[in-house]
């Protein structure tokens, strides 16, 4: 049957080449701001949160607490990093708490129980979180499990193995050597914070500046329209869920070199705040959108609003209640400037104008 | 006199750059079938809309019992009985025969429905569809779903029942079942039909009345005593010829660059053979649902379940997946642009780039945006791409210049064959030509087009040759004179053979 044709825009009427002519010279400046528009709210709203903590309390904005800040986020912005990744490709990734605990008490156990050296064991950690990742990945492609059910699935899977390795027992006195690694200071900088700096760096490139991070993108953005131009999509989500799950792993090497040992669900706590942090960085589920530099705000909006509760003697059960409103009230945001109702008009009206006849 | 129980006046429809219908004048009385006939794109779908108030019409109105109806709504359409049966059957198949009869029924008109369901079952049993009332939908084929819309279309006090394309799921021997019983539906209970449908020796055998659309108008109205399956074609056809002719038409010793050979689609794609000269453009006309679209994708395996050959300059090329016929200099444009083939939230340039392995990077295994973007903008300089600007998100261009970036994403690379899908859906007058003359650009740089269309008018003035496939198989080859509306759509519809000798 016949369809009638619905194209989007109103041009018909007008000349061609006249509204061409004023959208060339007016493009460039009308489309800029709008996108910065929108990255930057989350940078004032961070920046917001920090002036009213300091104005509440003296003690929020020393260099010592802010550092304090710096390094609880940082779990948080690693593991959100990785989940960065696997929501721009339209997924989820569950199983992030439980790879983190899984890697820490796994390398934990080869240095305490096996003698392994601390460096080796790191690798081996890191190893273990691609390979769980990428077994999500696998799922996900290969038996067309959804993302979601999937790693609800292997999320306890590997919750379960950190159990079985020491029989749920925590292990304590880990390595010197090995808390020196992730825990001690280069110039009075936390070697975490050095580290998830490092890290955001490299997923920036990786997602800007190479194909494969352009892949990520077009998966998230329309898998149908990747597949159809060549993009091996299956390969785009497991190495997604592969990088997810080794930041995970490297997550959970920090909580044990903070805690100087491993717990088997330590990692379990930070599932949803690192997803928080993705979102609240303006990550959007839907797939096709996410930012690395936003993750990091998110993480840290996230450290701040715990660490500064704590200094205003807030009981700490409120500490959940802000938080979830956080998340929620930073996406309503973020939705608005896209699509509510009244703002829509507005919008639709400008995009209207945008858009030019063939 | 008793006011008719439709009457459709002065109806007009206009989207924008498209007139949909253009003063439709259109009477139906109770018990009376009448068949809508018309080309893809005359406004049938259309006027089914306006008639079951999911569109408003920009003029006229729909008059029902004589009385006008002014906000017609799709509850209100309910309401008064009018019933749209539509193609893809609307019915929810978790739920049983029963339940699906009820949907959107409140509690209390439930209790009420008993009658109305033994009716509806009796009337599909007398199609030649017994059915279980408890019987869950699921485990139904796709002809007894047909019925079973068709069923509910005409209970529940129905007036005025548009069946839009009921049977093309169904044998032959249960068209006769349905069509008997839709007439004595019909007939018995005073409701009047609207039947939509290309197989026209159901059209002959159904109706009353036949209205053929073309071009948004009521082109012809007959009682079908008066009338033949050859007169009513010949008032379809016939839509206006834009003004484009081939710059370039085909040489005609070009080598064969391009061949496929027994390529089949899981959904029904017989084993088909095409082949294709460098320099030429090959329509393939038919109906929607003739296979046309599955065939493009079988032969860039784009779905699972695919199989044939592939020769590109002779050479077999051995290909699984788009990738492979990506890099064996095969471009598919796929006939959904904004889901298909452009990732909307992202530039222009990117999109462009989306085809590319490793041929933007700079340094190392870092991409060179100044690279994609000098890339980008050659193309939209070469297809004189409106906004000039790559760097704004594909979203922001209009559908004509979006289909200038998808083709963008091939001709950058060594592209040998373009597989087009219904090249200017979508596309406004003005942008139509611009596409028409970049396809006869292509193809006088030496490649060959493949084009899909269901706009007559474009097949025939871009096609140095036409392929019809009807039912998932090619049934006539056309070339010079025989490429005209009236024997493309002959051989599509399947009546050729009984009328031309």
């Amino acid at each position: 049957m016949s369809q009638p044709t619905l194209p989007k825009h109103d041009a018909g009427e007008h000349d061609p080449k006249t509204v061409n002519q004023q959208q060339d010279a007016t493009a460039k400046p009308r489309t800029r701001p709008t996108l910065n528009l929108q990255a930057l709210g989350i940078y004032i709203a961070a920046v917001v949160i920090f002036l009213i903590f300091g104005m509440l309390n003296g003690n929020f904005l020393t260099a010592g607490n802010l550092r304090d800040i710096a390094i609880s986020a940082s779990v948080n912005a690693i593991i959100g990093l990785g989940i960065t990744f696997v929501v721009i490709t339209g997924g989820i990734d569950l199983a992030v708490g439980s790879i983190a605990s899984f890697v820490g008490i796994v390398s934990a156990t080869l240095m305490v129980n096996a003698g392994t050296s601390p460096f080796l064991a790191l690798l081996a950690g890191i190893a273990l979180g691609l390979v769980c990742g990428a077994l999500n990945g696998v799922l996900i492609t290969k038996l067309k499990l959804p993302p979601f059910i999937a790693t609800l699935g292997t999320m306890s899977i590997y919750q379960g193995c950190a159990y079985v390795v020491t029989n749920g027992r925590p292990v304590y006195n880990v390595p010197k050597d090995f808390v020196f690694m992730l825990n001690s200071y280069i110039g009075g900088v936390p070697v975490a914070v050095i580290l998830v700096a490092v890290l955001a760096a490299l997923c920036w490139l990786l997602l800007r500046r190479t194909v494969f991070g352009q892949n990520v993108i077009a998966t998230g953005g329309s898998e149908e329209t990747a597949w159809l131009s060549g993009v091996r999509v299956d390969r785009v989500k497991i190495a997604v869920y592969a990088l997810s799950g080794m930041l995970a792993g490297v997550g959970g090497l920090v909580i044990v070199a903070r805690i100087n040992a491993a717990q088997t669900d330590a990692g379990s706590p930070y599932l949803l705040t690192a997803i928080a942090s993705a979102v609240i960085g303006g990550a959007n589920l839907m797939g096709g959108e996410g930012r690395i530099a936003g993750t990091l705000v998110g993480a840290l909006i996230l450290g701040a609003l715990t660490n500064g509760l704590v200094l205003l003697n807030v009981p700490s059960f409120y500490e959940q209640i802000v938080t979830g409103l956080v998340v929620v009230i930073a996406v309503a945001l973020d939705q608005g400037s896209k699509g509510w109702p009244m703002m829509k008009k507005r919008s639709r009206e400008k995009s209207e104008k945008k858009e030019v006849t063939a | 006199m008793v006011a008719p129980l439709l009457e459709l006046q002065n109806i007009a429809k206009s989207f924008p750059g498209v007139r949909a219908l253009n003063d439709v004048n259109f009477t139906l009385e109770r018990g009376e079938i009448c068949t809508l006939a018309g080309e893809n794109g005359a406004g049938k779908s259309t006027l089914l809309a306006i008639l079951g108030g999911s569109l408003v019409p920009d003029h006229g109105s729909v008059i029902i019992d004589g009385i006008r109806r002014a906000h017609f709504s799709p509850r209100q359409a309910l309401a008064e009985g009018v019933k749209i049966a539509h193609q893809e059957p609307a019915i929810v198949p978790q739920l049983t025969v029963e339940q699906n009869l009820l949907l959107g029924r409140t509690s209390r008109q439930r209790r009420e429905a008993a009658a109305d369901i033994d009716q509806a079952l009796a009337d599909v049993a007398q199609m030649g569809f017994p059915l279980n009332a408890k019987a869950p939908v699921q485990g139904l084929s796709p002809a007894q779903r047909h019925a079973l819309t068709i069923a509910r279309a005409m209970a529940f006090g129905a007036k005025i029942v548009a069946l839009d394309e009921p049977t093309t799921s169904m044998l032959e021997h249960n068209v006769e079942g349905v069509l008997t019983r839709v007439r004595e539906i019909a007939h018995t209970r005073g409701v009047g039909i609207i039947y939509v449908s290309h197989k026209m020796p159901e059209v002959m055998s159904v109706s009353d009345k036949v209205v053929v659309l073309r071009d948004g108008t009521v082109n012809y109205t007959t009682a079908i005593r008066q009338t033949s399956e050859q007169d009513i074609v010949r008032n379809m056809v016939g839509r206006e010829l834009l003004a484009f002719k081939r710059q370039h038409p085909m040489q005609p010793n070009a080598p064969v660059i391009f061949s496929a050979s027994d390529v089949t689609h899981p959904t029904g794609v017989k084993p088909l053979s095409l082949d294709a000269r460098a320099g030429e453009v090959v329509g393939i006309a038919g109906l929607v649902g003739s296979g046309r679209t599955e065939f493009l994708r079988a032969i860039i395996r784009a779905d699972k379940g695919s199989t044939g050959t592939v020769r590109i300059d002779g050479k077999k090329r051995k290909i699984r997946s788009p990738r492979d016929s990506r890099n064996a200099g095969i471009a598919f444009i796929p006939e959904e642009r904004k889901h298909q083939g452009l990732v909307l939230q992202v530039p222009a340039y990117a999109n462009v780039a989306l085809t590319a392995d490793r041929q933007f990077n700079g340094l190392g295994p870092l991409i060179s945006r100044r690279k994609q973007i000098a890339a980008a903008e050659e193309a939209a300089a070469r297809m004189s791409l409106r906004p000039a600007n790559v760097r704004l998100n594909a979203r922001q261009f209009s559908g004509g210049n979006q289909q200038k970036i998808v083709i963008a994403k091939w001709t950058w690379r060594n592209t040998k064959v373009f597989l087009f899908d219904e090249p200017t859906k979508g596309v406004d007058v003005g942008g139509k030509v611009e596409i028409y003359e970049l396809i006869d650009a292509l193809a006088h740089a030496g490649s060959a087009v493949i084009v899909v269309s269901s706009d007559l008018p474009e097949i025939i003035s871009l096609s140095d040759r036409v392929k019809v496939m009807r039912q998932g198989q090619f049934v006539s080859e056309h070339t010079g004179d025989d490429i005209n509306e009236h024997s493309l759509v002959a051989n599509a519809m399947g009546i050729a053979e009984r009328t031309t000798t």
